[in-house]
């Protein structure tokens, strides 16, 4: 199993429950949508997928571990399984498009040679293979959301995670955007991706995970 | 695991804390760095006059103005066959009248003045090693030959003068205690700044697949890296304050009193001064960073 919640809840504070009672699991390999209206808790329901918080009740699995008894050590480990591409981008503004796809790279100490020559060709696979040496600054919404897309496959992660992937980029760019995406899942990466526009949740046609008010109303596993 | 270290630098450089950390680094290697050279100077000179004079003792004998009792001449005679009777004192050296002159100079400097006052003899006495022999014990033996007799003990003032000198010896020790304290303290308090002002990076560090101790490992070669540079300024102005304060020491005191300095020890001690301050900044900005990163999830 890919991932699984069981009886999961999250509050931020005492009187402000985010998902109540999630239940759910995903078989490796999907393609998932996660929708919903803005504030449904798709973003915390994503950040609970990646180990960046931990549910005040319940359990998540994530390829097998249950995440509450995971020791604090063993996380990066789990979460370099994980790749997260953000609404905001998230790129450190002084690195180069290149410096920011390799990161992930860099981290498990990989050859220098292998990050210079799969970073490159990753990036011009996403259509950025003249602007390697541009920070973001320099890109416009839609590149840098390719090198975010870049940087969270580049050590060919189990699963993608995308927040609002297409949140700050125009509709023509979002098309391009989720057939990267759609690319990515034939090539064996599992994609949950969030997003509330319910447009192309429907052009693409995929199993889809919805959340209303932080309770999931339609399950995916089903609709699979 | 490497991260590449370039990831915090704008905010190492433009915090304004750094600014900070690197002048506290500085002052601290020119105080430590003069406080640990000063202490070997005045420990050296100590050592000169502990190994000159503490075996002695030096008698002095008044001069009388009325020699109708008993002249001074055999005040000093009586006085030295007891000397010379101690089984304890292995040297007796009566002092020269022109060598106790010569030593009255700097503060009567006209002759003729110094002939008309009826000067004490002195005499040196230097005690067997191992001797037990007090100032206060040959006083009281040299009491049947004249009650004005003062026996004065070397030992007793250099004690002193080691007492000074410990004490300064740990006033330096306190203060270079002080500044690295504080220099704990600011590193902890940069870590925390830059913690919070760089914490969306850090937390997507994380979820890239970043562990605490490469972040950390960051963290340490910036404090690094600024420690060294102010450790450096520190420690040269430290040094040329030292040659100054060497150069009027021996323009001013008697520079045989430097001669048995071990320069290689001084240059090594002080040498630790710059290095102990460096690990101690990168090793103070790891373990911040390591318990502010462990309380993030």
């Amino acid at each position: 199993m890919l991932v699984q919640f069981e009886k999961v809840s999250l509050n931020y504070g005492e009187n402000h429950p985010v998902l109540t009672d999630i239940n759910f699991a995903l078989p490796k390999g999907g393609f998932y949508f996660l929708t919903g209206p803005s504030g449904a808790g798709k973003s915390s329901l994503l950040r609970l997928m990646c180990c960046a918080e931990k549910p005040n009740t319940g359990r998540v699995f994530l390829f097998g571990h249950d995440t509450s008894h995971v020791a604090r050590k063993d996380l990066p480990d789990i979460r370099r399984q994980i790749g997260v591409v953000f609404q905001d981008f998230r790129l450190i503004p002084h690195l180069t498009a290149m410096e920011n796809a390799a990161l992930p790279l860099r981290l498990v100490g990989t050859d220098e040679d292998y990050i210079t020559r799969h970073t490159r060709e990753l990036l011009e696979w996403v259509g950025l293979g003249k602007r390697l040496d541009a920070l973001p600054a320099e890109l416009s919404g839609g590149e840098q959301q390719r090198v975010a897309i870049a940087r969270a496959v580049v050590n060919k992660p189990k699963m993608l995670l995308a927040d609002e992937p297409t949140g700050n980029v125009d509709d023509e760019t979002a098309i391009k955007l989720f057939h990267l995406f759609d690319e990515l899942h034939k090539m064996g990466t599992a994609v949950i991706l969030a997003t509330h526009q319910q447009n192309l949740v429907e052009r693409f046609n995929k199993p889809a995970l919805r959340l209303k008010n932080g309770h999931l109303t339609s399950l995916a596993a089903k609709a699979a | 695991m490497a991260l590449p270290r370039s990831v915090f630098s704008p905010a190492f450089r433009y915090q304004h804390l750094s600014w900070f950390f690197v002048a506290l680094v500085g002052i601290m290697v020119y105080v430590a760095t003069f406080a640990t050279a000063a202490e070997a100077t005045l420990s050296a000179i100590t050592l000169t006059w502990d190994t000159g004079v503490e075996s002695r003792l030096t008698i002095e004998i008044p001069a009388v103005e009325d020699e109708a009792n008993m002249p001074q001449i055999e005040r000093v005679r009586q006085t030295l066959a007891i000397l010379k009777a101690q089984p304890d004192i292995a040297l007796v050296m009566p002092l020269p009248d022109d060598e106790a002159a010569r030593l009255l100079k700097p503060w009567i400097s006209q002759p003729e003045l110094l002939k008309a006052i009826a000067l004490p003899t002195l005499i040196d006495v230097e005690r067997k090693t191992g001797s037990s022999l007090t100032a206060a014990t040959l006083q009281d033996k040299l009491k049947n030959v004249a009650e004005d007799i003062h026996v004065d003990d070397h030992a007793a003032w250099l004690a002193d003068m080691n007492h000074l000198v410990n004490g300064l010896a740990l006033m330096a020790g306190l203060m270079i205690l002080l500044t690295a304290v504080t220099l704990i303290i600011a590193v902890s308090l940069i870590c925390r700044a830059i913690m919070a002002t760089e914490h969306d990076t850090i937390a997507l560090l994380h979820i890239i697949g970043a562990d605490d101790d490469a972040i950390a490992k960051t963290f340490q070669y910036h404090a690094r890296r600024l420690a060294g540079r102010a450790s450096m300024v520190g420690f040269i102005l430290a040094l040329i304050s030292v040659g100054i304060l060497l150069f009027f020491l021996r323009r001013f005191a008697d520079p045989a009193l430097l001669q048995p300095m071990h320069w290689a020890g001084l240059a090594a001690s002080v040498l630790v001064v710059p290095l102990a301050a460096i690990a101690m900044a990168a090793l103070s900005a790891r373990l911040s960073a390591l318990k502010l990163l462990r309380s993030m999830p």
